[in-house]
């Protein structure tokens, strides 16, 4: 087994690489996609251009959409950050069964079916009028990125040893002044992280958004799956550029953070 | 403050314990407030709705068992669930395999390669899959160029489609936990074994496979939990007669307006996972925290 025969050692890595490319490469197609000059989508173009990308920018539905998304994805990310983190150290303070339970509780939603979860918070939202709204979506991504804050920060507390807080007490400061000199900055690559993977979560989320947007607040993925439906046009390529170029962008972040302070992000 | 200042201060001390207590209070309870009114009182009412049908508190259920339509629909959801599962197993083997023994450049290369698509969007992957699988889409073209078919492909808006999007999407979640175990692998096992005179394959099936078990278990589990519930891609890549239970649950809440049978079907598919749940977190030897990687 430590020296497989070449043969075996040869396809192993042969069955890798093609895996590996089946993983990666597929997502790269709608690129290209995008720079089609025609009306509809071939692959390879056979005419470059970026006229859709004029297309994309000028038409004020997919332009809003654009807009939704950062202030929906936004708005989700301050919630599921500002309760996850605070939620996180207070899961330190407790033990045994009771923070099994609460801890269970917390990554619920990523257990649940999003599709259950959608279908619920509709139907809620539906009654208390939040259907359709920004706030509704919001609230909606702020419950399923909830967990990753949790997980992420509880991940940073993990390195605080018990006996700085001790210390610090001894010294004389106050809870508030340790939280902020001693907690906060170890637990701040955590938090960040949180909140990087918390916005891409929100941004990139379909199901309930698809549920809970109204004519005038669909999300840039609303707008992309509506597309899907009617037209075929490239336009549709664009906008998953977009979302490609952004989730590359908060991906490198979240490396170069990681690697910063040394800590894991995910 | 010391020993001797406690004692002497039996009331100092409990003043600061409730405080402590008043704190984690604080701390807990916005996230569990909003975490109950936004997830499980929504969920809990919709749940509710599956028992107020007219006809008796159980006539959706019974609806949804009774319906040749609606059991071949679960049918295709086990079935395409087992699918994906099985081919996620197939496919993560070798790459698992190889990350745990590369290092250097080339490990961070092939680990990029991995988590990577994580971070695309699950629609926009999908609709990639549109654009490669269509019927005059680069990939029959390739099939027909080469000889290999005559006629295009129908590769999209069936089981095949659903398929080939859905292990795209889920293939990560079966490398990493594999991978976690094969990197654990003491090899002077394998070394020991080999010098014993255990042949290749004894080695690997009596050693190596045993102790890639809590890593397969646990990927295999979560793929499988995963694809019952999985919604975009069938939704998408799918056609009319590859219809899963959460596309079936959308099209009662959308189409039907049928919330006491979107509410059963809901309450069946969470039901189904958490069962399976708990199933496998007792019989398979999964290991603990597959979430705290």
């Amino acid at each position: 087994m430590n020296r497989l025969p070449l043969l075996l050692r040869i396809s192993a890595n042969a069955g890798a690489s093609l895996v590996l490319a089946f993983l990666v490469l597929p997502i790269l197609a709608v690129v290209p996609a995008s720079f089609n000059k025609a009306s509809f989508i071939y692959l390879p173009p056979r005419a470059w251009s970026g006229v859709w990308y004029e297309r994309f920018l000028a038409d004020p539905e997919w332009h809003t959409s654009l807009v939704n998304s950062v202030e929906v994805a936004t708005l989700a990310t301050i919630i599921a950050v500002v309760l996850g983190t605070l939620a996180a150290i207070g899961l330190r303070r407790i033990d045994g069964r009771m923070r099994m339970l609460v801890t269970g509780l917390f990554l619920a939603p990523m257990i649940v079916p999003v599709i259950v979860t959608a279908v619920a918070l509709y139907r809620s939202a539906l009654d208390v009028g939040l259907s359709g709204t920004i706030i509704g979506m919001s609230l909606g991504h702020a419950i399923l990125a909830l967990p990753f804050v949790v997980i992420n920060v509880g991940i940073a507390l993990r390195a605080i040893d018990d006996n700085w807080l001790r210390a610090a007490a001894g010294l004389g400061a106050g809870p508030w002044r340790i939280f902020r000199t001693v907690t906060l900055p170890n637990i701040t690559p955590g938090i960040v992280g949180g909140a990087i993977f918390s916005f891409i979560t929100s941004f990139d989320e379909v199901i309930i958004a698809v549920f809970m947007a109204g004519y005038a607040s669909k999300t840039l993925p609303v707008k992309i799956w509506e597309s899907i439906r009617l037209e075929f046009t490239p336009v549709i390529a664009v906008a998953a550029t977009v979302m490609i170029a952004l989730a590359i962008v908060l991906f490198a972040l979240a490396q170069v953070f990681s690697r910063k302070t040394g800590s894991p992000s995910r | 403050m010391t020993a001797a200042a406690t004692l002497l201060q039996p009331k100092a001390r409990t003043a600061s314990m409730s405080r402590r207590h008043v704190e984690t209070a604080l701390l807990l309870g916005p996230a569990l407030l909003v975490l109950a009114l936004l997830f499980v009182v929504p969920l809990a009412r919709l749940f509710s709705l599956a028992f107020t049908d007219p006809a008796g508190p159980f006539a959706t259920f019974g609806v949804l068992a009774e319906s040749s339509v609606y059991r071949q629909v679960m049918w295709n959801t086990f079935v395409v669930a087992l699918m994906v599962t099985a081919l996620c197993v197939l496919l993560a083997w070798p790459v698992a395999y190889v990350l745990s023994r590369l290092e250097g450049v080339w490990f961070g290369i092939a680990l990029y390669g991995v988590l990577f698509p994580f971070w695309i969007s699950v629609l926009v992957r999908t609709f990639s899959w549109m654009l490669l699988l269509e019927r005059n889409g680069p990939i029959n073209r390739l099939l027909m160029a080469t000889g290999i078919t005559e006629a295009p492909l129908a590769l999209l808006f069936n089981n095949v489609g659903v398929l080939i999007g859905m292990i795209h999407i889920l293939l990560p979640y079966m490398i990493l936990p594999l991978y976690g175990a094969m990197v654990r692998i003491d090899r002077r096992l394998l070394l020991a074994s080999d010098g014993l005179g255990a042949s290749l394959l004894d080695t690997f099936r009596r050693i190596y496979l045993p102790l890639c078990l809590p890593g397969l278990a646990g990927g295999a589990t979560f793929v499988f939990l995963l694809s019952l519930g999985f919604f975009i891609t069938p939704a998408l890549l799918g056609g009319s007669n590859a219809i899963t239970l959460s596309m079936l649950i959308a099209s009662f809440v959308n189409d039907r307006l049928a919330w006491s049978l979107a509410a059963a079907g809901s309450l069946a598919l969470l039901a189904i996972v958490l069962v399976l749940m708990g199933l496998a977190a007792r019989l398979l030897p999964i290991e603990r925290g597959l979430f705290a990687r």
